[in-house]
């Protein structure tokens, strides 16, 4: 039967990690600096921030980066804590699910901003 | 080597040594992280909602409790970004000897307090 717990998808993962923290870290630090330049941030002023199309795709972007870094870091504690493979991919695919719906609700969240 | 290994692990008697101690701070940090995304998505959906639900969301931040757990995931977010960036130093081969290691395993630690101090006085003022 073909092993489907193990970490054989370690070099792909390990370096989807690595990739992703690169770009979080750049938008990060994008972001900073966008609002920082947008100055004190009231209401008005953080709203507006999200108004920009670029702005939208830029943060929808980001935070499906940091699902998936989320995902694999979470997937790399659970093949060191959690041993029982029937416990380990109900817990890693009901994360999945539940991050997949996280993005899905960044989406609305953003293209509600008007 | 001997063919039996001591096997030791008893937690609170191992010495960890401090590059230990950031890498297990690095993977506490990123869990807790991870579990907060949809708190934290909860948050930012408020802030952008309506000015009264943005008020609430920076009305949190001036409770005890919601100040403790705002320094906490800036604490967590500060350490996981710099310890990550440190290991990402170790895998294109940089800083790897134990000096400077060690050097910037004290840094990543110091740091991440440091700007979760910093945070928590501009809270607190």
């Amino acid at each position: 039967m073909r092993n489907v717990g193990g970490a054989h998808r370690g070099l792909n993962l390990w370096l989807t990690q690595r990739a992703g923290a690169l770009v979080m870290a750049l938008y990060l630090i994008g972001f900073l600096v966008y609002a920082w330049i947008a100055g004190p941030l009231d209401y008005a002023a953080w709203h507006g921030l999200f108004v920009p199309l670029g702005a939208k795709a830029a943060s929808l972007l980001f935070v499906a980066v940091l699902l998936v870094h989320s995902w694999i870091g979470l997937r790399e504690i659970f093949i060191d804590y959690v041993h029982p493979i029937a416990m380990r991919l109900p817990l890693s695919f009901m994360f999945a699910v539940l991050y997949l719906g996280c993005l899905i609700w960044t989406a609305d969240i953003l293209w509600g901003v008007k | 080597m001997p063919k039996t290994r001591p096997f030791f692990l008893n937690l609170i008697r191992i010495r960890l040594p401090v590059g230990g101690l950031v890498s297990i701070l690095h993977r506490l940090s990123g869990a807790l992280l991870a579990l907060a995304v949809p708190a934290l998505l909860y948050g930012f959906m408020l802030s952008l909602r309506s000015p009264a639900d943005f008020e609430r969301v920076r009305g949190l931040a001036g409770e005890l409790t919601g100040a403790l757990i705002a320094l906490g995931l800036v604490w967590a977010l500060s350490h996981h970004f710099l310890a990550g960036l440190r290991h990402l130093g170790f895998d294109l081969g940089w800083g790897e000897a134990r000096a400077p290691a060690r050097l910037t395993a004290w840094a990543t630690l110091a740091a991440a307090l440091l700007l979760t101090a910093l945070v928590g006085l501009r809270l607190a003022s």
